[in-house]
């Protein structure tokens, strides 16, 4: 299966630099639908609208503002916003090993693999099996979409994982989730394990599904036999092409063009 | 920090760190830069005078962190002219104006290695005084594909009564500017128009040319960048510097230039450097003076 990459570059620590591509490797399983106009069935847009001038706002008159205090905003320019934005990087650099089983699960974000690329498939393999072998994960920095990420690089099945962390200061801490501290009764406790112990298994996840996806997906189906798809209604180029006799005029002067230059 | 004082005009400039190399992968001091300027001086002044600086600068080199800034530094000498702008937010805000050799370098000084100017004076910031078509090439497409829907674009403005002007960005891509120099035209003419000529450029070249914004849709394709053509919006101004990895600077090119590339031509073909600036300006004069001058009306609006 040819997977398209979302990112290419190299990973690397000290001299060692392998050519490779960052493929997703989770599809989220969620039904996405489109939201129509219930009368014709045509596909709705999202507009921006100003309340104060009650008119919707066109994206060049649209900044972003971050809000101080209800209603108190410092705005920002894309300028501003693109200043503090790291640089593309087409590298990836561990920065140090670790020990995996050390890193709390609530810090997982999203779970990407590496592929080799042309001419990096033996020190990719080299890597990944090195890695496999010390059980060690390697920590680095990865610049995706305009923002730099912490991410570990683990061995798998042969093949190098990228796991994107959140930050320390983006999880909440749970100081205040678990209870006061209690004395449990050792009777308790030896019950309790004794349950546990009963209901263990290995753990499948091929065993589970998500049920209202499988009933969305049952529905459609049922659907799609009952009754025919609805079109939408076709659209003229409805794009703002400006004043009508400015566009055949345009059109006009471009067909001069195409002629005289034989375009 | 090692300082001199120069004597410009009866004024007194300090300068500091001439000696740093603000451009280290080509070798290229601050004092460099400011003769750089020094020497274009007659060349750039009249496409700064009268517009509201924005200087974007570079501290610590071209490999460094970077800053815009639009607020005249309060630290200003007193003799650096400055106009009132309306901010977005609707502050009002102190801009440096450029109007004189001093105060070129004076910025200069401060590492504004690229000068950004709106395309209207501060006097009349809602009338722009030209119209620009910002010609971006998307990734896997360069200076042949760039070239060509200049000139194409060149053709349709020039059968639609219009004359126009083009330069390197600098970076990746070119400018086109048609010069208007009328008080009766606003922003929104301008946008309308080039807006309408983009949407007319991408249909009948839908492989060569893109008006959408989204990065995706410019892959291979030149993205015509209309939106520029905004009160809020500022463009590096000809005959500055860019903070590449050489220094190059946004140039203007005789048409003749692109055709004679005839679709060929790498990342750095059109590309002029500080020195060949230099050089160019001085033996054939500003081939933007008409982006000044020439009165042009934008028809059918």
């Amino acid at each position: 299966m040819a997977v398209q990459g979302i990112w290419n570059g190299t990973i690397g620590f000290s001299l060692v630099a392998i050519p490779v591509r960052v493929v997703t490797a989770v599809v989220p399983g969620h039904v996405s639908f489109h939201l129509l106009h219930s009368k014709d069935y045509s596909r709705l847009e999202r507009k921006m609208y100003c309340p104060a001038d009650e008119r919707m706002v066109t994206p060049e008159e649209i900044i972003r503002g971050y809000e101080v205090l209800p209603g108190k905003y410092i705005p920002l320019t894309d300028e501003e916003l693109e200043s503090v934005s790291p640089e593309r990087s087409r590298t990836i650099e561990i920065i140090e090993f670790i020990d995996m089983k050390d890193v709390d699960p609530i810090y997982y974000d999203h779970p990407y693999y590496l592929v080799p690329s042309k001419g990096g498939e033996k020190a990719y393999q080299l890597l990944a099996e090195v890695m496999a072998r010390t059980k060690k994960a390697g920590l680095a920095k990865f610049v995706l979409a305009e923002r730099e990420h912490l991410v570990a690089i683990t061995s798998k099945d042969g093949a190098l994982a990228l796991t994107t962390l959140h930050y320390s200061d983006e999880v909440l801490p749970d100081g205040e989730m678990s209870p006061a501290k209690g004395a449990a009764e050792s009777g308790e406790v030896a019950r309790m394990k004794k349950s546990i112990e009963n209901m263990m298994k290995d753990f499948d996840p091929g065993k589970y599904a998500d049920g209202r996806r499988k009933k969305i997906m049952d529905l459609l189906e049922a659907k799609v036999k009952e009754k025919a798809l609805v079109d939408a209604p076709a659209m003229t180029e409805k794009e703002e092409e400006g004043p009508a006799d400015l566009v055949a005029a345009l059109e006009e002067s471009m067909r001069k063009v195409k002629v005289k230059e034989g375009r | 920090m090692s300082r001199t004082y120069v004597e410009i005009a009866g004024r007194s400039l300090p300068l500091s760190n001439l000696e740093k190399d603000l451009y280290p992968s080509y070798g290229f001091t601050k004092a460099a830069i400011l003769e750089y300027y020094r020497r274009i001086a007659p060349f750039i002044l009249p496409h700064l005078q009268g517009r509201a600086l924005t200087l974007k600068r570079y501290p610590g080199g071209v490999e460094k962190e970077f800053f815009f800034e639009k607020r005249c530094p309060a630290h200003r000498p007193a003799w650096v002219s400055t106009a009132e702008v309306v901010h977005h937010n609707g502050e009002p805000m102190m801009m440096c104006v450029v109007s004189d050799l001093e105060t070129l370098l004076w910025a200069g000084n401060l590492a504004a290695l690229e000068l950004h100017v709106p395309l209207s004076r501060a006097g009349s910031p809602q009338t722009p005084d030209s119209l620009v078509f910002d010609l971006d090439p998307g990734d896997g497409a360069g200076i042949p594909e760039c070239t060509r829907v200049a000139l194409i674009l060149r053709d349709l403005l020039f059968q639609m009564g219009l004359a126009s002007y083009v330069k390197t960005s600098g970076q990746k891509g070119l400018h086109v500017l048609v010069p208007l120099n009328s008080k009766d035209t606003t922003f929104d003419d301008t946008k309308t128009f080039s807006r309408a000529v983009a949407g007319i450029m991408e249909r009948h070249y839908p492989d060569l040319v893109t008006s959408k914004m989204a990065k995706n849709e410019r892959i291979g394709k030149v993205f015509i960048n209309w939106s520029q053509n905004d009160a809020s919006k500022t463009m590096i101004c000809v005959y500055s510097l860019r903070a590449r990895e050489k220094p190059f600077v946004s140039f203007p090119l005789e048409w003749k230039e692109l055709e004679d590339l005839d679709g060929q031509g790498d990342r750095e073909s059109l590309q002029v450097v500080h020195s060949e600036a230099v050089r160019r300006a001085e033996a054939k004069g500003d081939l933007f003076r008409e982006v000044l001058v020439k009165e042009q009306k934008l028809p059918h609006l």
